[in-house]
């Protein structure tokens, strides 16, 4: 039973690392840019779930407005951070990023204090019984209805609404997407949007399993998504989802067989060096 | 007249690509871009598409200048574009490459114009659920086509049609001109294949590196050996 256990708790860590990479490859996809600041807007929505549960008492409600709030702090990112540059070498655009987030750690620590908050009723702390002798918190269970339905919904309305195809006829070849009258730079606010808000959604998320959000949430899951998204090959959807979902199973194996050789963190970076080593694409990337 | 192109100059960023160029076409006819490799005929469609820097000139459509409008605004006012080198969207079916054609339409012209493009290419019909990057050349070649008859234009702006495609698929897409043409579109048409062009075209225009030559009718064009041997690269 202790397999099936940790499959699911893998399950759960990689639900979360799978809302977070999944932005990043939407930027990527898009722009071509690695977007590390992203990580920052996963703490930011943290900080407004505990906030806004607290003061308000709803966690749903908190859920909605770190949604939004992150999502157009996002498009803020895009318009003053990345699209001045986007004609300049990518590393630009990497270099810009990096200098953002590790500003975005200070910000938080100003902002919010250095010691971190916390949920003061926290929500969805109840178990369910799973089978005998294992527990998931609803919070857990959270995590996972929320990953399926949002990535669900999100699958369903980029192959059925005409928005949704605009967006992908643009990641394919913007300027051809242009010459049909598609207005590229919507679909880049709404490209960020959309990666913001469930950065944020993650970011609520993971406060609400820790119970706590502190300035440095981010830093981990900075480097991890890039690992993930080169894991699942650059730009590809479905490799981003399966590389964090596989990425989240392998940490929970890993701690228990090989955390005294290996850190929980590295364990990332070991699986990413040897998927490279047999596919240098990525698992689901192609060429 | 439907499009008139006053002294206009196009090219991408210090590099320009058209110098000075003057055309016009009118509803029902076609007007042939021609001109060796490089010589600016695909920079000046999409400049007309407003997809490529305008730096000078008027293009006047119905006689008002649209040199400030962005491409979607253009569509509504009745042009599209099929591309040099088709550019359908691979990754998308076929169905949703003639939803991006339609983007800026009304949902009732979208689903008329999709009909129709199904109407004029009956081999796409059949491939609606397709990746569009699965189909042939001459399959792509129609879907090009296809994509931009979506939103119903009035001003077609086509970049060599006959590129890398086999004999019998080019005349299918010639006779789909043809009809076009006879429905009363005004065609920009850019080929390097000479021969077929000036089998459609009404009128000819010469380019040479960014500079307009020559120009005349088709007829004329066809009779002067001269021009075709010393522009077009061909005897
Ligand atoms: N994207 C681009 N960036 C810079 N220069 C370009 C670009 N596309 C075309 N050019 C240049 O513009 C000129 C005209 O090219 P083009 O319009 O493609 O000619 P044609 O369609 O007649 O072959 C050429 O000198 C070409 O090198
Ligand atoms: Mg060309």
């Amino acid at each position: 039973m202790l397999y099936l256990e940790l499959f699911i708790q893998g399950i759960v860590q990689g639900s979360i690392y799978g809302l977070i990479a999944l932005g990043l490859t939407l930027v990527y996809g898009l722009l071509r840019i690695l977007h590390v600041a992203h990580a920052a807007l996963f703490t930011l929505g943290g900080y407004i779930g505990v906030i806004v549960t607290n003061f308000t008492g709803s966690f749903a409600l908190a859920m909605f407005v770190a949604m939004i709030v992150v999502g157009v702090i996002g498009m803020a990112v895009y318009k003053f951070a990345y699209e001045p540059i986007l004609h300049r070498p990518p590393y630009i655009a990497l270099i810009a990023s990096i200098a953002l987030f590790i500003a975005s750690e200070e910000i938080y620590r100003i902002v919010f204090g250095p010691f971190g908050l916390s949920y003061i009723n926290p929500p969805l702390q109840g178990q369910i019984e799973i089978f005998s002798g294992f527990r998931l918190k609803h919070g857990e269970i959270l995590v996972m209805v929320i990953a399926v339905v949002m990535l669900s919904a999100l699958a369903w309305l980029s192959a059925n609404t005409r928005t949704g195809v605009a967006w992908r006829a643009t990641v394919t070849d913007p300027e051809m997407a242009a010459a049909f009258g598609i207005k590229i730079q919507n679909v880049r606010y709404l490209n960020f949007f959309i990666a913001s808000a469930l950065a944020a959604v993650a970011g609520v998320l993971v406060a609400l399993l820790n119970n706590l959000v502190e300035p440095t949430m981010g830093s981990v899951p900075s480097y991890k998504a890039l690992a993930i998204i080169v894991l699942g090959g650059l730009g590809s959807i479905r490799g981003t989802l399966v590389a964090a979902l596989a990425l989240g199973v392998i940490e929970a194996y890993g701690t228990i067989y090989l955390g005294k050789i290996l850190d929980r963190d590295a364990l990332a970076f070991a699986f990413l060096i040897i998927v490279l080593m047999v596919r240098p694409q990525g698992l689901l990337g192609e060429k | 007249m439907m499009l008139e192109v006053r002294g206009l100059g196009a090219g991408y960023g210090d590099i320009v690509a058209v110098r000075d160029f003057s055309f016009s076409v009118e509803a029902g006819k076609v007007l042939a871009l021609l001109g060796a490799n490089g010589a600016g005929k695909s920079s000046t469609l999409m400049a007309l598409m407003g997809i490529v820097q305008q730096k000078a000139g008027e293009i006047l459509l119905d006689g008002s200048d649209i040199s400030m409008l962005a491409a979607d605004q253009r569509i509504k006012l009745g042009m599209a574009i099929v591309p040099e080198g088709r550019r359908i969207f691979p990754d998308l079916t076929v169905q949703e490459n003639l939803v991006v054609g339609g983007h800026v339409s009304e949902a009732a012209t979208l689903a008329a114009g999709t009909a129709q493009a199904y109407e004029y290419f009956p081999r796409l019909k059949e491939r609606t659920g397709q990746k569009a990057g699965s189909l042939s050349g001459g399959e792509q070649q129609m879907l090009a086509l296809g994509r931009a008859l979506v939103s119903a234009p009035r001003l077609l702006l086509v970049d060599e049609l006959s590129l890398g495609l086999m004999p019998r698929i080019i005349d299918e897409c010639y006779e789909v001109l043809a009809k076009l043409r006879s429905e009363g579109l005004a065609i920009v048409l850019v080929e390097q294949n000479t021969e077929h062009a000036l089998a459609v075209a009404d009128e000819v225009s010469v380019l040479e590196a960014g500079n307009s030559v020559w120009f005349g009718t088709a007829k004329e064009a066809a009779k002067d050996s001269a021009i075709t041997a010393a522009y077009l690269g061909t005897a």
